[in-house]
């Protein structure tokens, strides 16, 4: 059964650029694995040493346990559906979803059942004949999945495959992707710098950025235990709200200074603050999270609301305070007035803390999470 | 108002109507000057010896193919047959053994990183550099010690060596173009890289292969200064024979302009069957 094994994988490229940097990552069988990051990540260099596509560095990558780093690509039995879908131009679709069989020497008339079978499965069949610049781009990219899916591989790459497709496309081919992945209980790694996309389909999620992986988790764990400062900003529907904080301790009470704020804190979070009292800290609150009060609260920060922008049944909602802008977001027929005096308060389970290094204070153990 | 912009509209459209008039009449003339060497060649070949030195030209006249009667079987004791077949073997077999090593050494410099890569390229590209009668007598001595005169395979590997360098280079840019993820992707099929190279790199630049292939065989089936020196009968290729024409007895301007004919049909015919994937081949690199 198919298992995947980074060990201290590092790529340099011969221009010197360090694209991948001591990567260490377990994928399970029959895992559906996302990695996410922004361009130049180094995501799409894991996907291609892991395809045979570029050499390692150094470090091991194994399969099934068994290391891999010298076997050619051809050899791998993996499938790969590229970005930009990679089709043959000059075949057409039929010939296209056989290629990879051809290349076994599998007899003609086998190839042509398993070839219709897959056009089956992914409603092609009134396209076998027509040549792939002929075809929109969501069939397009279902050929490069039939040519993926006709080798019935243990491992499926895929290099952003929707990344060149329409909204609408990409949200009903990626449940297919997801959906053909079940089927065939596959192991699959899956990139893309998209994470509403990296949460539709995946089962876990790896996070990477100057390529090191930052943090692996469902998509709940990323939003709700960032282990730093990038990975709190980067998985985030709106913006997260990054606002100057410091830590004073005062006859064995630590309490957390935002402006004229004084965040609530539990037991376990003043015990971790207490260890950076002085440090400028930045506390995160992402917009979702900010719960709008009555003015004068204690522990509230003061703000005045200067912008509102009405997005749908939500609302984006600017404020001013003495420490910076932040925005919330609120219900529309729950929105204050522009000008209006409000307090900004801060949930406790809702705050994240960042030391000047970027990791986050109160991350749930990070150890555990770092993939 | 409208009116107005009728007239606004008509007098640019008149103008650019005379200048399409213009370009048109240029080109006609242009024409004429290109086809005239080829109607007087086609005419005399098919008059008879009066008429071709009749004075006014005879323009209407009973065509008679006499004259590639003679030059075919009866000219010189042999006629050109002979010369014929050596052009269209020396010109075959060049022309095919270039494209095929021609368009590895470009599918290897267009993919693959190594040291002197550029350096590799441009070497290629000078030995065309120096005039080829700068070669000829070190290519007649190597011939000769080869024992090779008056052989078609001296000819052919010299042609072959002379072509090299331009269909390495039209190539070059063709397999450049070709998204790499394509290849990739036929890497990771389970394709081998020389089946890569035959299943999907060789059938995408095809256009750049035919473009290659005409201008090659142009070369090969006109070029004389190699010919000439390192062929005696054997070998002996069209223009050579046709050089020859005049000492032999006068100038039988018939039968010259008859083989004239002979040597210009197979490679217009080549050119002009293969013209629309010419045409689709020097615009691919540019425009993508």
């Amino acid at each position: 059964m198919p298992t995947i094994e980074f060990k201290a994988v590092s790529k340099v490229y011969a221009d010197g650029t360090h694209a991948v940097r001591d990567l260490s990552l377990f994928v399970q069988n029959r895992e559906f694995l996302c990695i996410l990051g922004p361009s130049g990540c180094g995501k799409s260099s894991t996907l291609r040493m892991l395809a045979g596509l570029e050499s390692i560095t150094s470090g091991e990558l194994l399969v099934d346990g068994i290391r891999v780093n010298e076997v050619p690509a051809r050899q791998r039995d993996m499938a790969m559906v590229f970005e930009n879908y990679a089709l043959y131009p000059h075949l057409d679709v039929f010939a296209n979803i056989a290629m990879p069989l051809s290349a076994k020497g599998i007899a003609k008339s086998e190839i042509r059942r398993r070839v219709e079978e897959i056009a089956e499965v992914l409603k092609l069949q009134g396209q076998m004949r027509q040549q792939p610049r002929t075809l929109s781009g969501g069939q397009r990219q279902r050929v490069a999945l039939g040519r993926a899916l006709i080798r019935e591989p243990r491992i499926f790459l895929m290099d952003e495959p929707l990344g060149h497709l329409e909204a609408y496309m990409r949200v009903e081919l990626r449940s297919e992707i997801r959906r053909l992945h079940e089927e065939r209980s596959a192991t699959t790694v899956y990139i893309t710098h998209d994470q509403e996309e990296a949460g539709a389909v995946a089962d876990r999620i790896v996070v990477m950025e100057q390529g090191r992986v930052q943090q692996s988790g469902r998509l709940t764990d990323l939003i709700d235990s960032p282990t730093n400062r990038f990975v709190a900003s980067f998985i985030s529907e709106w913006p997260i709200n990054m606002l100057p904080a410091t830590v004073t301790t005062n006859g064995g009470r630590t309490a957390l200074c935002v402006g004229e704020a004084r965040p609530a804190l539990t037991d376990c979070q003043a015990a971790v603050l207490s260890g950076v009292a002085g440090e400028s800290l930045e506390l995160g609150l992402r917009p979702e999270d900010v719960e709008l009060v009555p003015p004068g609260g204690p522990g509230d920060l003061p703000g005045r609301v200067i912008v509102v922008e009405p997005q749908g049944g939500m609302a984006v909602i600017v404020i001013e305070t003495s420490v910076g802008r932040l925005n919330a977001i609120a219900e529309t027929e729950r929105t204050p007035n522009v000008g209006a005096l409000i307090g900004v308060s801060f949930p406790p389970g809702r705050v994240h803390v960042f030391k000047p290094d970027g990791s986050n204070l109160f991350a749930r153990d990070p150890a555990a999470s770092k993939g | 108002m409208s009116n107005d912009l009728a007239n606004k509209a008509a007098l640019p459209m008149a103008r650019s109507r005379g200048r399409a008039l213009l370009c048109y009449v240029i080109a006609f003339l242009f024409a004429v000057y290109c086809i005239f060497p080829f109607y007087i060649v086609i005419t005399t070949a098919l008059k008879n010896d009066r008429e071709i030195f009749a004075w006014p030209p005879v323009w209407l006249f009973h065509a008679t193919l006499a004259n590639f009667y003679d030059a075919l079987f009866v000219f010189g004791g042999q006629g050109a047959g002979t010369f014929i077949l050596n052009s269209i073997i020396t010109t075959g077999a060049s022309t095919v053994l270039s494209l095929v090593l021609g368009s590895m050494a470009a599918y290897g410099l267009a993919r693959f990183r190594f040291r002197g890569r550029r350096q590799l390229a441009f070497w290629i590209l000078s030995t065309r550099f120096a005039p080829p009668i700068a070669f000829v007598v070190p290519m007649y001595l190597m011939v000769l010690q080869l024992n090779l005169l008056d052989t078609h395979i001296a000819l052919i590997l010299i042609y072959t060596s002379m072509n090299l360098s331009l269909v390495i280079w039209l190539l070059r840019g063709f397999f450049a173009e070709i998204p790499i993820e394509i290849e990739e992707a036929a890497l990771v099929d389970g394709y081998t890289r020389i089946q890569i190279f035959w299943r999907i790199a060789v059938p995408l630049v095809q256009p750049g292969i035919i473009t290659a292939g005409v201008l090659v065989s142009i070369f090969s089936w006109n070029e004389f200064l190699f010919a000439s020196v390192l062929t005696q009968t054997n070998a002996q290729t069209l223009p050579v024979y046709l050089s020859g024409f005049s000492n032999a007895m006068g100038m039988a301007w018939g039968q010259y302009m008859a083989v004239g004919v002979i040597a210009l049909l197979p490679i217009s015919a080549v050119a002009f069957i293969l013209q629309r994937y010419l045409v689709r081949g020097l615009t691919f690199g540019a425009v993508r």
